[in-house]
């Protein structure tokens, strides 16, 4: 067979775990979980940076992603995450810096030259082919190797049933949904066969429910052809449930790059631990339970207050502060309480039947972070 | 509850919301059954288009249907005063009579003026299309100060009258005009082109570019930068993203401002007739010749309605294209 043997590998386990789930579940703790062997070369920026209209959006950017790996850029709006992805897949140019794919400088060659393909934030699907066409253009192209018309229809079909959408190869990209349009862009790419995945936030543009299931599928898929792939994202969630690893960004620069337990745990900047999850910020530090003026910034994660009310009994019952419950705000399964204590006013956690507003009690701090001049210098815990 | 802080002082309670609000004083008139609304919305909406219809009824849809009967013979009633003025009239003794068509294509100053016309209509048209194609393309992918001279230029002619641009194209490409009095400078003899079809395209070309630049770049505008980006990182060459891609997504409107372009060469008159040879000429010009010079009222509708039968065929891709437009938009509705 002279088709892509990962693609049709891949594809017929498709239709395999459509009927069995796949066995590899979505951890969040540390190194790269291909299920199988890496494919594809990894990435290596260094000291890149751009500069637009006066202003530096890139600051020598430094960054490498090992093979196989997933990847997210997470940042707020207008951080450059979107930038820098648009110079690793070639459609700008920076102003300095290397880009090194699979261990060969892509720098200078253009965006049809580069071993990476795109998906793009509005699938950019091309409205006057098929499915099927859309996905066999880049294989149409191919001139070394030329590809037989029977090559690229075995590749498409490959590429389609790998994400589930044969039964939709006629359709114009208008006839069908954002969730297929998007899995169809993915089609697209990864019938390339890239050495590189590029995704610029490929779940935006779909409902809340969808995006679960296309993330999912993403990441499975990602998985199974052990490609490396890097994902811009402005939604922590996202980066969180996908990521091998998260580069946090920040005004141009990289604020932290580690694993989304590491993230949160440990952030490395007051920016990383208020972007990713909640906080409670309070400017203090903390002695004998309770926060006190000077020092520098203290964060404390909602989840590690702990509101006991008055006559329940439990471990921290008698620890911390007086309280009284300001505010209940119902999250599903659990509740977000704002309590008040004599030194400050904190969010907090509360799991099971929340207490009512006007509840008295106690609120315990467990753990903190404590930075100064915006980095972390301290762990602490009660 | 808060409602009780405010009739504390012993003032009435307002009424509920739901009982206040949205109801009107005239609210129970808007709540007349759907169906007698809508029958008085439909004649209100008629009346309304009524005045224009009527226009384009009395004014132009009568002519149409008289001249019709007119190059069929049908010489009475309205059509009596022509007939009687004009020479060669052929006279329907009851059933039509095609005595006005068989002369005029038995003519064959007529067969070669429909030539020159409908092969000016294509060249023209074809090179209107090129140029605002490339112009388009240009200003699509280029940026700067070029572009924007470019943009601004290709619709001055716009702003030329047809007439003042024809007498200018004719001298300078006449015997001693601006053109070949450079070329003389030089030794060469350039060739004369005034009152010749060269000139009648070129006139015809510079009088349509600016509406075709206008209308095809509009629509190579429209084409999402994603739609190019994701052409060339599949490994697309630029002339490629341009075949595949940029040109068959602008396809209605390059294909809708063919078709204009089309239809306004095809029944052009200021500039063949200030620019052209006497014979062979176009039909614009010939009718005119044939309806005062030649005193032959109803050969010259012959020849219009031969014209109308080219640009109906014409009309009939326009129409598909708008077809085609509505369809991908209800397509991308019916998604969404």
């Amino acid at each position: 067979m002279t088709s892509n043997p990962t693609l049709s590998r891949a594809a017929s386990h498709a239709a395999d775990s459509a009927t069995a789930p796949a066995s590899d579940g979505a951890a969040s703790d540390g190194a790269p979980r291909t299920g199988g062997a890496p494919r594809t070369g990894g990435l290596d920026i260094k000291g890149l940076t751009k500069v637009l209209g006066g202003r530096t959006i890139i600051d020598s950017l430094d960054m490498a992603v090992r093979p196989g790996e997933l990847v997210s850029l997470l940042g707020p709006s207008g951080c450059g995450k979107t930038t820098t992805l648009r110079m690793i897949a070639g459609f700008l140019t920076p102003d300095s810096g290397s880009i090194m794919v699979g261990g060969r400088e892509v720098v200078h060659l253009g965006p049809e030259q580069r071993p990476s393909a795109m998906v793009f934030q509005n699938y950019a699907l091309w409205p006057h082919m098929t499915v099927a066409k859309n996905v066999a253009f880049p294989l149409r192209l191919r001139n070394r190797p030329r590809l037989s018309k029977a090559v690229i229809a075995e590749r498409v079909d490959a590429a389609l049933a790998l994400v589930n959408l044969l039964h939709h190869k006629d359709s114009r990209p208008a006839r069908i949904s954002g969730g297929e349009q998007q899995r169809t862009a993915l089609a697209r790419a990864l019938v390339q066969e890239p050495q590189l995945l590029l995704l610029d936030e490929p779940l935006s543009n779909l409902d809340a429910k969808l995006r679960v299931k296309v993330r999912e599928d993403i990441r499975e898929i990602q998985q199974r052809l052990g490609i490396t792939t890097l994902i811009v994202t402005h939604d922590q969630e996202e980066a969180m449930s996908m990521s091998d690893r998260i580069a946090v960004m920040n005004q141009g620069r990289i604020e932290q790059f580690s694993t989304p337990a590491e993230l949160y745990s440990a952030p490395a900047t007051e920016f990383v631990a208020t972007f990713v999850g909640s906080l409670n910020r309070v400017e203090g530090r903390i002695e004998e339970g309770r926060i006190v003026a000077g020092g520098g910034v203290l964060g404390i994660r909602p989840e590690d207050v702990a509101f006991v009310e008055d006559g329940d009994s439990g471990s921290s019952a008698d620890a911390g502060l007086p309280a009284t419950v300001e505010r209940v705000v119902p999250r599903g399964h659990f509740a977000e309480l704002t309590v008040r204590r004599e030194d400050a006013v904190l969010r907090s956690f509360a799991t099971g039947a929340p207490p009512a507003v006007g509840a008295r009690g106690r609120a315990h701090i467990a753990k903190w972070l404590e930075f100064e001049d915006g980095k972390l210098v301290r762990k602490g815990s009660a | 509850m808060t409602t009780g802080l405010h009739t504390g002082s012993g003032a009435p309670a307002r009424p509920a919301p739901a009982a206040s609000g949205p109801v009107q004083p005239d609210a129970p008139g808007r709540r007349r059954p759907a169906g007698g609304s809508a029958r008085a919305g439909q004649a209100r909406g008629f009346v309304m288009a009524l005045p224009p219809i009527l226009i384009i009824a009395l004014f132009i849809g009568v002519p149409i249907v008289l001249a019709f009967g007119f190059s069929l013979g049908f010489t009475g009633g309205l059509n009596h005063t022509i007939a009687l003025i004009g020479q060669n009239v052929h006279e329907a003794q009851g059933l039509p009579t095609f005595g006005a068509y068989g002369d005029m294509f038995a003519d064959r100053r007529f067969l070669g003026d429909l030539i020159v016309t409908v092969v000016v209509t294509l060249v023209s048209t074809a090179v209107v299309v090129l140029l605002a194609v490339a112009i388009g393309l240009y200003l699509k992918f280029a940026d700067g100060v070029i572009a924007k001279a470019l943009s601004a230029l290709a619709v001055v002619p716009l702003f030329i009258p047809v007439v003042i641009a024809s007498w200018a194209i004719l001298g300078f490409y006449s015997a001693d005009g601006f053109l070949r009095s450079v070329a003389a400078q030089f030794g060469v003899d350039f060739p004369v082109w005034s009152f010749t079809m060269v000139t009648v395209i070129i006139g015809s070309v510079w009088t349509s570019l600016p509406f075709a630049t206008l209308l095809v770049t509009s629509g190579l505008q429209a084409v999402p930068r994603a739609m190019i980006d994701a052409a060339r990182d599949a490994g697309a060459s630029f002339a490629r993203v341009v075949a595949s891609v940029v040109i068959p997504m602008a396809g209605v409107p390059i294909v809708i401002a063919t078709t204009f372009t089309a239809i306004g060469i095809l029944g052009s008159f200021t500039v063949p007739y200030f620019t052209g040879p006497n014979s062979p000429n176009m039909l614009g010009v010939d009718m005119s010749n044939y309806f005062s010079a030649f005193n032959q009222p109803q050969q010259a509708v012959v020849m219009a309605f031969v014209v109308f039968a080219i640009a109906s065929g014409i009309a009939a891709v326009y129409v598909w294209a708008n077809f085609r437009s509505a369809k991908e938009n209800a397509g991308k509705q019916a998604v969404r």
